[in-house]
């Protein structure tokens, strides 16, 4: 089973064009003080920046940044909780917008001293969290009617996801395996950003019990007995056949593994809680139950 | 060997040679230390700003900040790290008169790493009032008072009746070493994935949290231990032909190993506690000197700290130019640097080894 | 003066010393002669103050449990059967350990004259790990020398203690190192060495201790105490004593006769 992401391109085109039209009502005085050399640290905080359209006023990125792709090309100041302060400080932003939690906050006091405007940005793993981490971007980089507009969009696509995880009458039972090592099923439980995507698709999470990203007993997947294994996208050698998957004890005998239903998305994309989640979660909805 | 017309030194005495050393390595942390300053990403360049300067012209903000608060700190806690994990290692070594001894092996380093973790994985769990109090050195704090804890608790254990037995220490440690190894496992086991690459990171060391307030909790602990080691010199000496014939040369055994454990845990647990863990210095930098000018611990310790200063800022301008504009943990840089060069003066030196 | 009296050494709740008494006076060489496990090297190590002992001993008048390490570090030094070294030092440096921080030059002389007077002008620049066991021997033997260099230092005798100081030794380096124990005793220090070589005993000593399971059978000059009586009740073999004309006692080992049971 493949899932297709084509709803995605079509809402980032309209958001595009939102905040192009936004741009040009600006106040001329807005824009003189508006940052121009911005720095962001955190994947999600970078991905709402760009669906706001302006990718092109970012000068850097940290490690954690990898969507969308053009951004790729940026200079990186290395992973979010050991940023180097003189490193942010070459590459000459006048902002810096970081998700809670970035520093070191050594780091972080210096940008502050130099005169580097800093906004941190809160993280919450739902969906008010990602229609609040847009305002807060937006009202950051003087975009505050394209964060609506935004925000607006995202909200629709998340009361879409809901309408459409509604239908569901018999929620399927999946299991999100992070990795398996060494035949070890590390799974995502309660409170993980994977729990929350299952049930904004309208799922539920087949591993219980625990909390974070551990690894499961064989004889707790075996109880389990999810209907779904859920995987992030991997290339290359992390790749893991279906064949593979079920060949583990522990899966072999499961609804699952009867069924060979497999889904496989992009681990960003999945798990990021951004713009685009509305559209994972239906991506993942319609995998899991034969739409789209 | 080098021949010094004005040495007058007699076959076999490498004072003179260990002397000429340090006077070589002071210069040598001079210029390191120009270096230091004089590099970042950000390149600003300090004669342009010692030139606008003398003409009078006003400083921007952000080349201030990064001379002052940025490079300054981070060479200021580079020489103290480095001389600290240098003299910490040679201090090991001459009490367990065992030249692959280690900070590690006293159980400062497994305590001080247990303490880390705790902080990193638990801190969140503490009360709002000691969070705010213990504020952004939580996990410092936490790591020095874990390595402080485990080397009292080693000493404890392997002193009776006045008398510390080195070798019930180094096993004691060892077992120390696994217990911490099994109870961090365990709160790796409990951490989030944050929280996971935060104590990778914090294994790795770096300077880049190098602040003068981080400078400020460091030092008092670091200097005064670093200013006990001379006083130890002699003494050191003395137990490299074993504890009896140390004490019938008239050394006070007994208290030049309590000191030696007290300082060495202070100034490792200090620097594991503001930069994480940085291998290799401890035992790299004594080795190269012994080989230099000879084992004397009167030379050999303050020649171990310029050294171990020397390597560790050189180490830091690696780290934080090779990935620029971001920076590689430095631990990572001393262990890459380090490890090589040991393999290598191991086969050349392999007859010297067992000396 | 050295005297130890009733001292008991008891070791991992093993009695090694059984209220032992022993002397000995500056301006001697004093023996401490006996067979393997004995207690000899126990003996010496309790009256230098290495291992904890009970019952009374006194070194110049100072009680050696109470002494400061430096007090009695002044007033003699030990050489241990066999030393270790951690590290590469060379032989010089070496024989400077024992050395009081003093006057460089002055030390400079002493180590030199030390390592002169044990046959090894010329290993000054030498790693001691690369030495052989017998010239580490007597690099060490320098270097206690060294620290007690005037036998007699204000008007009160300086003290050598040596623990088997020529067990790997050739025969003319054992004459050699006996002979500095001998001088060291005749210019008015006193010498304690436990002794294995009962022959180099006799020759050198002025008093000699026979121990044999943990108690003093005898002390006295060596024509007293090595006798064929004891000697067979110490080592459980037949030994006689011979005394040729020329020399003085001669000693040699009864061939095949162990002692009736």
């Amino acid at each position: 089973m493949m899932c297709r992401l084509k709803p995605s391109v079509g809402g980032l085109h309209l958001v595009l064009t939102l905040a192009l039209a936004g741009a040009l009502f600006l106040a001329p005085a807005e824009a003189q003080n508006r940052a121009e050399r911005i720095v962001s640290v955190g994947g999600s905080v970078s991905e709402v920046i760009a669906a706001l359209g302006a990718a092109d006023r970012l000068i850097a990125r940290d490690s954690t940044t990898n969507y969308p792709a053009s951004l790729l090309a940026l200079p990186d100041v290395g992973y979010v909780r050991a940023l180097s302060p003189e490193g942010v400080l070459s590459v000459g932003p006048d902002l810096v917008i970081a998700e809670a939690g970035a520093g070191p906050a050594e780091a972080v006091a210096v940008l502050q001293a130099a005169g580097v405007p800093y906004v941190a940005i809160p993280e919450d793993p739902s969906a008010q969290g990602v229609l609040a981490k847009i305002a807060a971007v937006a009202s950051a980089i003087g975009l505050p009617e394209e964060g609506k507009a935004l925000a607006a969009s995202v909200q629709d696509g998340f009361a879409r996801a809901a309408a459409q995880a509604a239908t569901v009458t018999s929620p399927k039972k999946v299991l999100f395996v992070l990795s398996m090592q060494g035949g070890r099923i590390m799974a995502g439980g309660q409170g993980t950003s994977a729990e929350g995507i299952l049930h904004l698709a309208g799922a539920t999470n087949a591993a219980t019990g625990f909390e974070g990203y551990k690894q499961m007993t064989d004889e707790a997947v075996l109880a389990a007995a999810p209907d779904v294994i859920v995987m992030m996208d991997r290339e290359g050698d992390h790749a893991m056949s279906d064949a593979d998957l079920f060949a583990h004890p522990a899966l072999a005998s499961s609804p699952a593994a009867v069924n060979g239903a497999v889904i496989r998305m992009d681990g960003m994309l999945l798990l990021g809680f951004g713009p685009r989640t509305p559209d994972a979660a239906m991506a993942l909805n319609a995998a899991l139950y034969g739409r789209g | 060997m080098v021949a010094l017309p004005f040495a007058r030194s007699m076959p076999g005495d490498r004072s003179a040679r260990a002397a000429m050393l340090f006077w070589v390595l002071l210069a040598a942390l001079g210029l390191t230390a120009l270096l230091s300053v004089g590099t970042g990403a950000s390149g600003v360049s300090v004669p342009q700003v010692l030139g606008d300067l003398w003409a009078g012209q006003p400083i921007s903000t952000r080349d201030r900040v990064v001379l002052l608060d940025i490079r300054l700190p981070r060479l200021a806690m580079g020489v103290l790290i480095g001389a600290a994990l240098a003299v910490s290692g040679a201090v090991m070594q001459g009490l367990f008169r065992n030249p692959l001894a280690d900070p590690g092996i006293v159980g400062v380093g497994a305590g001080a790493g247990l303490g880390a973790v705790f902080a990193i994985v638990l801190g969140g769990l503490l009360p709002a009032s000691v969070a705010a109090v213990a504020g952004n050195h939580l996990v410092s704090l936490a790591a020095f008072l874990g390595g402080w804890a485990s080397t009292l608790l080693l000493y404890r254990v392997a002193t009776r009746r006045g008398q510390t037995s080195v070798a019930t220490m180094l096993l004691a440690g060892i077992a120390l070493g696994a217990l911490a190894g099994a109870v961090t496992g365990i709160l790796v086991y409990l951490a989030d994935d944050r929280q996971l690459r935060d104590l990778t990171f914090w294994g790795m060391g770096s300077l880049a949290g190098a602040s003068w307030a981080k400078l400020l909790t460091a030092a008092p602990l670091i200097l005064p231990a670093l200013a006990l080691a001379p006083l130890l010199a002699r003494g050191l000496n003395g137990l490299a032909l074993g504890e009896a014939a140390a004490g019938h040369i008239g050394l006070p055994v007994q208290r030049i190993k309590l000191l030696a454990i007290l300082a060495v845990a202070a100034a490792t647990g200090a620097s594991v506690a503001v930069a994480g863990g940085i291998g290799f210095i401890g035992i790299v930098v004594p080795h190269l000197l012994r080989l230099a000018s000879g084992p004397d611990h009167r030379w050999l310790l303050p020649n171990a700290a310029l050294l171990g200063a020397i390597l560790l800022v050189l180490a830091d301008i690696i780290a934080r130019l090779v990935v620029a504009p971001a920076e590689l943990p430095i631990g990572i840089v001393t262990a890459t640097l380090g490890a090589p060069v040991f393999l290598w003066i191991l086969l050349r030196r392999r007859g010297m080894m067992d000396l | 003066m050295l005297t130890a009296t009733t001292l008991t050494v008891t070791l991992s709740h093993t009695t090694i010393l059984h209220g032992v008494n022993f002397t000995a006076r500056p301006g001697a060489l004093t023996a401490i002669v006996g067979p393997n496990g004995s207690g000899k090297t126990t003996l010496l190590r309790a009256v230098t103050g290495e291992i904890p002992s009970t019952g009374p001993v006194t070194l110049n008048g100072h009680d050696i449990r109470r002494a400061k390490a430096w007090e009695l570090a002044a007033i003699r030094a030990v050489l241990p059967q066999a030393t270790p070294l951690a590290f590469p030092f060379t032989v010089v440096e070496v024989v400077r350990l024992g050395l009081a921080s003093g006057i460089d030059a002055a030390r400079h002389g002493i180590a030199a004259q030390a390592l002169a007077r044990c046959g090894l002008q010329g290993y000054e620049g030498r790693l001691y790990q690369e030495l052989s066991g017998g010239q580490q021997q007597r690099v060490q033997l320098a270097r206690v020398l060294a620290q007690v260099w005037q036998p007699v230092a204000q008007g009160h005798p300086r003290w050598l203690f040596l623990d088997e100081p020529v067990s790997s030794l050739d025969i003319g380096h054992q004459l050699l190192v006996m002979q500095i124990a001998r001088d060291f005793a005749d210019a008015g220090g006193g010498v304690v060495a436990v002794m294995h070589d009962l022959n180099l005993t006799a020759m050198f000593a002025d008093s000699v201790a026979l121990i044999a399971e943990g108690r003093v059978l005898g002390q006295g000059t060596p024509a007293a105490v090595l006798t064929d009586g004891l000697l067979t009740q110490a080592y459980r073999c037949r030994v006689r004593v011979n005394t040729p004309p020329a020399a003085g006692t001669w000693l040699l080992p009864h061939a095949a006769s162990l002692a009736a049971e």
